[in-house]
């Protein structure tokens, strides 16, 4: 009863704990001097201290102890759990020999020599008087490496990666070791070292393989199970990461109702599970995920240390005894550097890899002990171990000396020894490319050499997984994603959100990160390597001439600004649906906008592919004139004739009134309008980021089209921008919308009237006046602005416009753009357009 | 211990190991392995590699099995490939997979680590004129990816366009719009996997070599 009240007690207490000490961590966070000396956890043990001394002065009484129930139940699992589950499973099976012989050789090394040598000490008549298990039993709580204490420290000091996977693995896989030793010895204990007969050692050591073995296996089959139940939560995505604690979680708590290792059982079904999940479950989902698991591992991490703290101040409940505690805490450095030299001289035989020197000193000085064999201690039986107040009072000081000194100590100590820091960069493509190549290779040799290596097996693992696990446990959507593609696509993720941090400003940004790949010869065949980015929708644009010859003349960047404005500055105006469901969320307003603006940036990007490659299809067939103005041509006196360019064909029409006839691009047309955006997850979808590509924002028109264009043809380039932007990316001759543009025969540029009037003018087809048709579909708001565009646009071209001579068409050929505009505008096939459009000719 | 000394070619052992690092052991478990595959021939062919049961699922296993015919991997002014090779240069490839010493210098280091790199390097370098070239690059992607299946072709010419765009940026920086990337130099492939220990990644466990070494530095 009375600790179910202090259960109680602790479980009142402990939000204000955790808000309270998350406080004060974030304040640690916050002030650079504490943390770069100080480690978060050393802080808040003496904040536990001085909390306890404060409570104790008040009440004479110590209400709150780290109470071992709350710790094994609660405040382990979510350490344990998190940090299973972020495991570097790659990393930790490459060094699972070395983290297996570390966790048993070393640990039953460290429990037994300081047992037997504690025992020793005792009889030299120095220390307080136990019996020969109790101070086994003891030696085997304290020697365990904590992963709590190691995951605090380590995780501040950044050593390499392999050097903490080794420390970090082996502190969660001693556990087995710990908890087989400390359980057979109490029940040596209980029945009275008298009556223990050889038997029953040899039942401990197959109790620890039951242990550890059936621990692993509680934890791989809830991994299974865990894989296998997200494959299934497409619709129900708000549950996926309650599935995924609870799972986990229930794998801990089923070990330890088996009085498996629970701490096994945990981890391996965090890392088995791991590469599935992540997988099946969304974007969203893994954040959650992701975060939650953080948050909660570091306020049980905090809280643990608090209570560490506070209970050190409870003097009635340990009793002191400087003997046994300088003694243990000389074994245990002296027998932990001991083991750590010997076993790693055995396995640096086996290791590609040998551990240096450096390393070893770091593990030997990491082995922090914590809150774990705290608990353990606390929970002895003080009926059977007369000498637990002189343990706890040991163990108090063995866990506040190697967190508070060695973790002081670790960080100045690897600076000094200049162990290799972990780089906490991403990989490369290419480094992602050549590691997939290594473990190709590095396995086709072992095989040639008829060798069967370690990666032989893992190769095998792998086709294992890849013929039966994952197919069982994969969503089919991802199962056929190599872990390559997931690789490019991450980094081109990330590429399209740097882009967006920059801004959105989809040219500038396309200069920042993708300096000039450049131009045509680049590759054998250009051509082909645009169209199969194209194709494909991969993200590469590999033709940024375009961007490359636009000049920073001023009205360049007018039209640029005020294209990225028009774009950019967008006035949401949708309906607002109240809604609200506990399992189904619907996108924030921000969100919405965000992705809005979003994905109109990726859909610019995508445009200008499709733009491009509508032109190289159809240029046979329907007139589309995607121009871009070249710098060159810019700046030369127009072109004399193309006044009399009778070739060019300028086709008006009539925007079918209904958007339902161009079902294509009604898609498309949502990232326009405001309306249909939101909701539409064909944009989000068919306009993924990474398919439009990295680099391919500018409006990456085909190498031809650059060669040619003249300036005047800037409006019409911008015009047919805006035009494409409503076309699907097969344009349909059904809704041939695109207006084929040059002013050569219009002196003045005519805003049509009829497009601010929802589109509800008539294309006059006169030859001096041009119109431009916009299919009605679009809103009135972005009409507006684009008449206005027009408007503004003209206003810069015409000063740049002059009187055009006459010119006879043989002057065409010879250098005239237009002539090879005419290829690219010709004629539209009557059939193509039957009613809707009328072809004049100038 | 005793077993190879018995061996006939106990002489030439020593030569090769001389020459590759291996030591007499492993040379001579390597020597039974070749034996095995060519059928107890003095050379050995591709379609002896290409027979290997294990071999089969291995995406690149072409590229592997070309390198073992190439004779730029024999010595340092090699062109072209042979269609047989015996005992020595078998053992040559193999020794690039040899684990570096544990105690070497930086310079060795980096000797080790460039042999490793051009062992590499000529591996995708097919056609031998000194840089990969995007199509070079493609087909090794490719090849990576061709076990994934249906995704397959069109990703991996995603993915190698990227990574070549990447190599370009790394490698070269900002360019000027006419000039254009060829493909990648042996020294802009040494510049782009600097972030990879290659020297202690790229090698496999020979059987034996450990205790060997571990012979060696004792006996000194």
């Amino acid at each position: 009863m009375a600790t179910y009240l202090s259960f109680q007690i602790i479980l009142t207490f402990s939000p204000l704990f955790s808000l309270f000490s998350t406080l004060q961590s974030s304040v640690f966070h916050f002030s650079q001097r504490f943390t770069t000396a100080v480690p978060e956890s050393c802080m808040l043990i003496l904040l536990g201290l001085v909390l306890g001394a404060v409570v104790l002065i008040a009440s004479k009484k110590q209400p709150y102890q780290l109470d071992p129930g709350l710790f094994f139940l609660f405040l382990l699992p979510t350490i344990v759990g998190d940090a299973g589950y972020f495991m570097p499973a790659r990393l930790f099976f490459d060094n699972l020999g070395a983290i297996l012989m570390y966790a048993v050789v070393g640990t039953l090394w460290n429990a037994f020599c300081t047992g037997f040598c504690l025992y020793g000490v005792k009889m030299a008549g120095v220390i307080v008087n136990a019996g020969l298990m109790d101070f086994l039993l003891f030696g085997a709580l304290i020697s365990a490496v904590d992963p709590v204490a190691v995951i605090a420290v380590f995780e501040e000091v950044h050593v390499n990666e392999t050097l903490f996977i080794i420390v970090f693995g082996e502190s969660l896989l001693n556990d087995a070791v710990t908890v087989v030793l400390y359980k057979v010895y109490i029940s040596f204990v209980e029945v009275g070292p008298g009556n223990v007969y050889t038997a029953d050692y040899f039942k401990g050591i197959a109790s620890f393989l039951i242990v550890s073995i059936g621990g692993t296996l509680v934890g791989l089959i809830f991994a299974i199970i865990l894989a296998f139940v997200t494959r299934f939560t497409k619709n129900v995505r708000i549950i996926e990461p309650l599935f995924i604690f609870l799972l986990v979680y229930l794998a801990y708590l089923t070990a330890e109702l088996f009085s498996l290792s629970a701490i096994l059982s945990m981890t391996f079904c965090g890392i088995g599970c791991n590469k599935y999940v992540e997988a099946n479950i969304s974007q969203k989902s893994r954040t959650t995920v992701k975060y939650t698991m953080k948050t909660l591992a570091s306020i049980a991490e905090t809280i643990i240390f608090i209570f560490l703290g506070i209970s050190a101040v409870d003097k009635s409940k340990w009793a002191w005894d400087t003997g046994l505690v300088v003694s243990t805490l000389i074994f245990i450095l002296v027998f932990r550097a001991v083991g750590v030299a010997g076993q790693t001289w055995f396995l640096n035989w086996f290791r590609l890899v040998p551990l240096e020197k450096i390393d070893q000193v770091v593990m030997s000085y990491g082995g922090l002990r914590g809150a774990v064999a705290f608990a353990l201690v606390v929970l002895l039986d003080k009926e059977h171990v007369k000498a637990k107040d002189y343990f706890v009072a040991t163990t108090i000081v063995v866990v506040f000396f190697t967190v508070m000194f060695q973790g002081l100590t670790i960080k100045p100590l690897v600076k000094w020894l200049k162990v290799p820091r972990s780089t906490n960069r991403k990989p490369t493509i290419n480094e992602e490319i050549h590691e997939r190549a290594f473990d190709h290779i590095l396995t086709a040799v072992e095989d040639i050499a008829g060798l069967n290596g370690y990666h032989h097996w893992r190769d095998k693992w792998e086709q294992f997984d890849k013929n039966y696990l994952s197919k069982l446990l994969l969503r089919k959507s991802v199962y056929h994603k190599s872990e390559l593609w997931e690789a490019y696509q991450k980094i081109n993720i990330r590429d399209a959100i740097s882009v967006i941090d920059q801004g959105g400003n989809v040219l500038t940004s396309a200069r920042l990160s993708l300096p000039s790949m450049a131009s045509r010869t680049s590759f054998p065949e250009v051509t082909n390597v645009t169209n199969y980015l194209r194709e494909n929708g991969s993200g590469v644009c590999l033709d940024l001439q375009v961007i490359d010859t636009v000049p920073g003349a001023k009205i360049e960047e007018d039209l640029e600004t005020h294209h990225v404005l028009v774009e950019n500055l967008y006035k949401p105006r949708r309906q607002y649906q109240s809604h609200y469901s506990r399992h189904f969320m619907t996108v924030g307003e921000k969100e919405r906008q965000d992705r809005e603006v979003f994905q109109r940036n990726m859909h610019n990007r995508l445009e200008s592919f499709k733009s491009t490659r509508y032109k190289r299809h159809k240029k046979d067939r329907n007139p589309v004139v995607v121009p871009m103005a070249p710098e060159e041509d810019k700046h030369d006196p127009p072109e004399p004739d193309k006044d009399d360019d009778v070739g060019i064909t300028f086709v008006a029409r009539k925007a079918p009134e209904t958007p339902k006839e161009r079902p294509k691009s009604a898609a498309l047309d949502g990232c326009q309008s405001p309306v249909a955006a939101p909701p539409s997850p064909t944009c989000g979808e068919k306009n993924l980021p990474w398919k439009s590509g990295m680099g391919s924002l500018p409006p990456c028109v085909s190498v031809e089209a650059t060669k040619i264009i003249p300036i005047d043809l800037q409006q019409a380039w911008d015009q047919s921008i805006s035009s494409l932007e409503s076309l699907a990316s097969p344009p349909e001759p059904q809704h041939p919308r695109v207006s084929a543009v040059s002013s050569l025969g219009g002196p003045v540029w005519t805003p049509a009237k009829g497009k601010s009037g929802a589109g509800s003018g008539s294309n006059t087809g006169s030859p001096s006046s041009l119109q431009f048709k916009f299919p009605t579909g679009k809103e009135d708001e972005e009409e507006g602005t684009l008449s206005q565009r027009q408007q503004e646009m003209q206003a810069l071209m015409s000063s740049l416009r002059q009187p055009p001579p006459p010119a006879t068409q043989s002057a065409g050929k010879r250098r005239n753009p237009c002539v090879y505009l005419r290829s690219l505008v010709t004629v539209p096939p009557s059939g193509a357009e039957p009613q809707s459009r009328k072809p004049t000719q100038l | 211990m005793g077993s190879f000394q018995s061996l006939p070619d106990d002489h030439q052992y020593r030569t090769l190991s001389l020459k590759t690092g291996f030591s007499l052991e492993q040379i001579a478990i390597l020597h039974n392995r070749f034996k095995q595959l060519s059928q107890n021939e003095e050379t050995l062919r591709r379609d002896d590699l290409k027979t290997i049961q294990d071999l089969e699922s291995n995406p690149i296993r072409y590229q592997i099995i070309e390198a073992f015919f190439d004779r730029r991997n024999f010595q340092k002014d090699g062109v072209g490939s042979v269609e047989e090779i015996g005992f020595e240069e078998f053992l040559t490839v193999m020794s690039y997979f040899r684990a570096p010493a544990h105690h070497i210098t930086e310079e060795q280091r980096e000797e080790i680590r460039r042999a490793k790199l051009r062992f590499l390097f000529n591996m995708h370098d097919t056609d031998n004129d000194g840089t990969i070239t995007l199509e070079e690059y493609r087909h090794v992607v490719e090849e990576l990816l061709s076990r994934s299946g249906a995704l397959g072709r069109e990703t991996a010419k995603g993915i190698a366009d990227a990574a070549m765009l990447e190599v370009a940026s790394i490698s070269v920086g900002p360019m000027a719009p006419d000039e254009f990337y060829e493909g990648i130099t042996f020294e802009h492939f040494l510049k782009i996997l600097k972030g990879i220990e290659i020297e202690t990644r790229m090698h496999i466990r020979f059987l034996n070599m450990d205790t060997a070494v571990f012979c060696k530095q004792h006996s000194v």
